[in-house]
């Protein structure tokens, strides 16, 4: 049973085939296959033993009761009780086989999603926004496995309608012809149904989405509101957009209410065709009246077969609209590359410039880095750590970042952004993603971001599960935790980017004092305008206009620079 | 800290008056399904007619088309009912859902303010996505459904007992096995399906914060270890599905045997009863029929009781809101003066925990008074307890002679106001956004206040200056334009007594400072308490308190605690020997 119904989800989803949605789809099915066989076997037998039975009962009737055969009526009725039992065990390997299909395909493209994210994001968020690839994850995925849990019922109901139509032809050819016809026909005439509904749905989709937005944008400022008053504005928008949607839920109702009504007047009309002929035979005399109740039962069975191909059309359709969004995120490509061939790291000290601003960083330095804008240094950064393709021209030791391995740059040059992010998982585990080090080291980190008392207020200390995005922290906590990640990450080359800029100033102080020792003998460069930060480093390198036009200690900038005084010590003009 | 969740009796009584405010529509919707329901019963009796008429010899072809004519009405009737009654219920479904929506909003905007600083906001917004979103089902598709299936079965069991009551002994077979199998499943798939939910919402938010979080992840070489998390929410998302994959895997084929059993056993009945002269053949295939028929109301009525299950967890979490209760006095009476009096609080979060111990503190008109003090030592729980958000566990916090957080809402605002860090822009305008605090201000009002922030310049930069859309699907603003919003706001709003909690601590030290003196000039007069992280905004205050583990370490003007030479002197110094050039 192991192999039939895999543990999810695989170890390696595979290299999707992003050339269309329809591949994509393609691609998916094609790791499925047995399954998705098996699938539609067991649809078939379950479906085309509900019809059957009809047979059945038409038997019990004409063999059993019309010719006052209790044997026989008993012996018809174990075979509708057989085939209720048979359908009833083929109706459940079909919803196990179903749902091991939606899940085997929403998994594995929740699976290269994920990939795509972890590995790409930086690219990915230049093109798509976050709330997108959730989406993805939460909604096209599921849709997309719609597809494939619905395709085995198609299956079945493409059989099961084969099947009724032999069986009313080998009676009569004109009733198998109705059916056979019949079926086809009023499945075509009930799908135009949908069009008006979808459009509805999709209309009132997104009027409930800005309604949720509006109600979390409310609550989520609910004390600034609940602070200074403007409940009753507030509460007269979300009405204003709830009566929308609900204005356009009520546009929904008739095209609704009209699939559905459709769904069962028309087939009583194919019933009520199969009745009639059904009947005038019975007068006639070639039909038995079992096997007018029986035909009356293919009849109205055949509405499942009908409603299950209108599923099948508005899943596969949703599945393809869901397959597009996600080829979008599958398709971003990433902001660097690797070289061709690209050599390593090189070994001992190293010297990092940015030829752009002239910037450059030598082991064993502590430094600072002052510009105009905070947006100035990211920049400047960015292109040191090659974020970005313009880091490209960046150098170490002589040679082109571009041409040296991207991990291994990533290794020994840390650039901690404005607002580094915590995720979820045990705090260790945040300090310390790669595991190597020990709690002592932690500590320490902790004491040299003055974080202990963030620690000291956790019942676990480093055993404490941190929250999604580190929310459960204050915005100063957090900064100070993440600045005992980049410590911890004891990389050659740190850069930090106002690493201190929502903490208070004695914690600042503090942090000044022990920033210098717990990076020694390795190259460090903060990104700040703070006094106590500045006069705590051996230089300070002065950016403006994007390039470097001073270098010295903090006293001497202030000393001799007016442009200095200005950003650090906020002299006016 | 939770907000409550209401009681079975809370939520049934909710519902109850519900109904009740639309007893004519869930009538009139009621009797259409009735009416449908009748109409589709016709079919099965034609045929049994039939059947008795061909077995008797008087089938004629008038007969026949009489028959069929009856029964083609019965369905097309039967679907034009069904449009009516249908569109109706879905029109009913989207008034009560909406209705409930807005009611819930109208709480949570009247929650009171220490709850909802206490109970933070992840709790209330699960309440207001997702809980929403799960009733929207339940009303929307659920309920009806459920409604019409019992109707539905309830008529085609009444129509059975008409055509014979002997002849339906059988029918009820399934009953029983239903009723367990069913309980036992709705006991066991519940937390099952939680946990399903949990798993996905576990998994969208592991994907987010790796979405956002991106240039993290690539500075810290975190890529394989955030695939490898979304993997293993994957892998409790698959445990968790296998769970009640397993439940439905035995319990649907119970319910499929059950219905085969009915179906089986009143065939075998019939047919004996038929045989034995004591039933018309007619009749037995028309009950048959029926109870072929009634198997599909029956499993709609159990496969929609999870979903039901699960509309009035939600149901008991949107209810739960509304039954707090502001206790604050609609009217009370007016401050004599506007000094804001300390006299010997104590707070604590937890008991036996004080975060503030015996504060004592005067706030004098038109003073500036700025906090400063390590973080976690109480700055912004003394803030909050001035502004009349909180009262203190011990002791008491006045404007002249009325106690701060025992002061009518209205009356409040109009005294103190508190501007935190945390700052939001909404939805909206920037007029909307500015004009919360005061619906009435003229766009020339609201320019002012813009100036006095220094955020007129960039507003009137904007592609349609005040009418340009913000919040998270309009305009981008920075944190720091988001702080000058949230001032202006501030400066709209007009108390007499600000308390400002590190309100500038996102902008830039040096916007900061200009932003601050050009408040200053806008403010003259008013009590201003700034709760700052940054020194100058000590040095620009007239007084300074340096709170420091829960009590106030020192108090006095800046020159004052400099010359005496402690916690603040010793930080301010190490600012001063670095301002050669300008001190």
């Amino acid at each position: 049973m192991s192999a039939l119904f895999p543990e999810l989800p695989a170890a390696d989803p595979g290299t999707p085939d992003t050339r269309s949605p329809a591949r994509y789809l393609l691609w998916l099915a094609r790791h499925q296959r047995t399954l998705l066989t098996l699938n539609a076997l067991c649809g078939v037998g379950w479906m085309v033993s509900q019809a059957l039975l009809w047979a059945a009962v038409g038997g019990a009737i004409d063999h059993g009761v019309t010719h006052h055969n209790t044997e026989a009526l008993f012996a018809w009725v174990g075979i509708v009780m057989a085939l209720g039992l048979f359908q009833a065990v083929c109706g459940a390997l079909r919803h196990q086989f179903a749902v091991t299909n939606w899940l085997t395909a929403t998994f594995r493209t929740i699976q290269v999603i994920g990939q795509r994210v972890a590995g790409n994001g930086s690219a990915l968020a230049e093109e798509v926004t976050s709330g997108d690839v959730v989406n993805t994850v939460a909604a096209d995925a599921m849709r997309i496995g719609g597809a494939f849990d619905v395709l085995a019922r198609f299956a079945g109901s493409i059989a099961s309608w084969l099947v009724v139509s032999i069986i009313l032809m080998s009676t009569s050819l004109q009733l198998g012809l109705v059916v056979l016809l019949g079926v086809p026909i009023l499945a075509t005439l009930t799908t135009p149904l949908m069009r008006p509904l979808h459009r509805a749905q999709a209309a009132q989709r997104d009027a409930a989405g800005r309604l949720a937005a509006l109600g979390a944008d409310t609550v989520a400022g609910l004390r600034v509101l609940r602070g200074v008053g403007g409940e009753e504005v507030f509460l007269e928008n979300y009405r204003r957009q709830s009566q929308i949607v609900r204005r356009a839920g009520v546009r929904i109702a008739g095209p609704q209410a009209g699939l559905e009504s459709g769904q069962v007047l028309l087939p009583a009309i194919l019933t009520a065709i199969v009745t009639f002929l059904g009947a005038e035979d019975v007068q006639r005399g070639v039909l038995q009246p079992g096997q007018l109740v029986a035909f009356f039962g293919y009849a109205t069975f055949l509405t499942t077969p009908l409603r299950t191909a209108v599923e099948y059309v508005i899943s596969t359709t949703r599945a393809y609209v869901g397959a597009g969004r996600v080829l979008r995120v599958l398709d971003v490509a990433p902001l660097v590359r690797d070289a061709v061939d690209p050599l390593p790291w090189p070994d001992g000290p190293v010297t990092l410039r940015d030829p752009v601003s002239g910037v450059e960083l030598r082991d064993g330095v502590f430094a600072a880095l002052v510009t105009e804008t905070p947006a100035e240094a990211t920049s400047i950064a960015d292109r040191l750590g090659r974020y970005v393709g313009e880091g490209d021209a960046t150098t170490v030791n002589g040679v082109a970042l571009a041409r040296v391995a991207l991990n291994d740059t990533r290794r020994h040059v840390i650039v901690s952004e404005v607002e580094p992010r915590l995720f979820s998982g045990d705090l260790r585990d945040e300090l310390a993603p790669h595991g190597d080090v020990s709690d002592d080291q932690i500590l320490g980190a902790l004491a040299s971001s003055s974080a202990l008392d963030v620690l000291d207020a956790l019942e676990e200390g480093l055993d404490s599960h941190v929250e999604e995005r580190g929310r459960s922290f204050s915005g100063g906590q957090r900064q100070r935790l993440s600045l005992a990640r980049a410590l911890l990450s004891d990389a050659q080359i740190l850069i930090l980017i106002e690493p201190t800029s929502a903490v208070d100033t004695h914690t600042e102080a503090r942090i000044a004092q022990r920033l210098r020792a717990s990076r020694a003998g390795r190259a460090t460069l903060i990104a700040t305008t703070s006094p106590l930060l500045l006069e705590s480093v051996d230089e300070v390198i002065l950016v403006v206009n994007g390039v470097v036009i001073d270098r010295g200690r903090h006293d001497d900038l202030v000393a001799r620079s007016a442009v200095y005084r200005q950003i650090v010590l906020r002299e006016e003009g | 800290m939770q907000l409550p969740i209401a009681t079975n009796l809370e939520v049934r009584e909710y519902a109850r008056r519900s109904v009740r405010r639309h007893a004519r529509a869930f009538a009139v919707m009621l009797s259409l399904y009735g009416v449908a329901s009748i109409a589709s019963l016709v079919p099965a009796w034609v045929i049994g007619k039939i059947t008795n008429f061909a077995t008797a010899h008087q089938l004629t072809s008038t007969r026949v088309t009489d028959y069929v004519l009856i029964l083609l009405a019965s369905s097309v009737s039967y679907g034009v009912i069904t449009y009516l009654a249908r569109r109706r219920s879905y029109v009913l479904g989207e008034t009560i859902f909406a209705e409930l929506r807005e009611n819930f909003l109208a709480s949570v905007l009247a929650l009171p303010l220490v709850e909802v600083e206490r109970a933070g906001t992840g709790d209330l917004l699960s309440r207001t996505t997702n809980d929403v979103e799960a009733l929207a089902r339940t009303v929307r598709f659920a309920l009806p459904e459920w409604l019409v299936a019992m109707v539905q079965a309830l008529l085609t069991f009444v129509a059975m007992i008409l055509v014979s009551p002997k002849a339906s002994i059988m029918s009820v077979v399934s009953l029983p096995i239903l009723f367990f199998s069913t309980r036992h499943y709705l006991r066991y798939a519940g937390p099952g399906y939680r946990r399903e939910r949990m798993s996905y919402a576990t998994l969208s938010g592991t994907v987010a914060e790796t979405a956002e979080g991106a240039r993290t992840i690539d500075a810290h070489r975190l890529s394989s270890r955030q695939h490898r998390r979304i993997n293993d929410n994957v892998r409790e998302s698959f445990y968790a599905e296998k769970y009640t994959l397993r439940m439905r895997v035995v319990w649907f084929p119970i319910v499929e045997s059950a219905f085969a059993l009915a179906v089986a056993a009143t065939l075998a009945w019939c047919g004996w009863l038929a045989i034995h002269h004591q039933l018309s053949l007619g009749a037995a295939t028309t009950v048959t029929l029926y109870v072929v028929q009634i198997n599909d109301p029956l499993d709609r009525i159990i496969s929609w009781l999870d979903e039901l299950q699960v509309g009035q967890t939600s149901l008991a979490r949107l209810v739960g809101v509304s039954t707090v209760r502001d206790d604050r006095p609609l009217e009370g009476p007016s401050p004599s003066n506007e000094t804001i009096t300390v006299r010997d609080v104590s707070y604590a979060y937890r008991s036996g925990h004080d975060v503030l111990r015996h504060v004592s503190l005067t706030v004098r008109p038109g003073e500036r008074l700025a906090i400063v003090g390590p973080s976690g030592a109480g700055k912004s729980t003394l803030g909050r307890l001035l502004a009349g958000i909180d009262a203190p566990r011990d002791g008491s916090v006045r404007v002249g002679d009325v106690e701060l957080a025992s002061m009518p809402l209205g009356q409040l605002r109009s005294h103190v106001a508190l501007v935190t860090q945390e700052h939001h822009v909404f939805i909206g305008s920037v007029r909307e956004n500015l004009a919360l605090a005061r619906p009435s201000a003229s766009d020339s009002e609201l320019e002012r206040a813009l100036d006095a922030v220094d955020a007129l310049e960039w507003v009137r930069a904007l592609d349609q200056g005040l009418d340009t859309e913000l919040g998270a699907t309009g305009h981008p603003l920075t944190p720091a334009q988001a702080q000058q919003l949230a001032l202006a706001r501030l400066v709209l709003s007009n108390p007499h007594t600000l308390v400002l909690d590190e309100a500038t601590a996102l902008l830039d030290p040096r916007a900061a400072r200009h932003l601050e003196r050009s408040l200053s000039a806008v403010l003259a007069g008013r009590t201003v308490i700034a709760i700052a992280h940054r020194l100058h905004t000590a040095h620009d205050a007239d007084r300074v308190c340096v709170v420091i583990d829960g009590e106030v370490a020192e108090l006095g003007t800046h020159d004052e605690l400099v010359a005496r030479n402690g916690e603040y002197a010793a930080l301010w110094r190490s600012w001063r020997n670095e301002k050669p050039a300008t001190s």
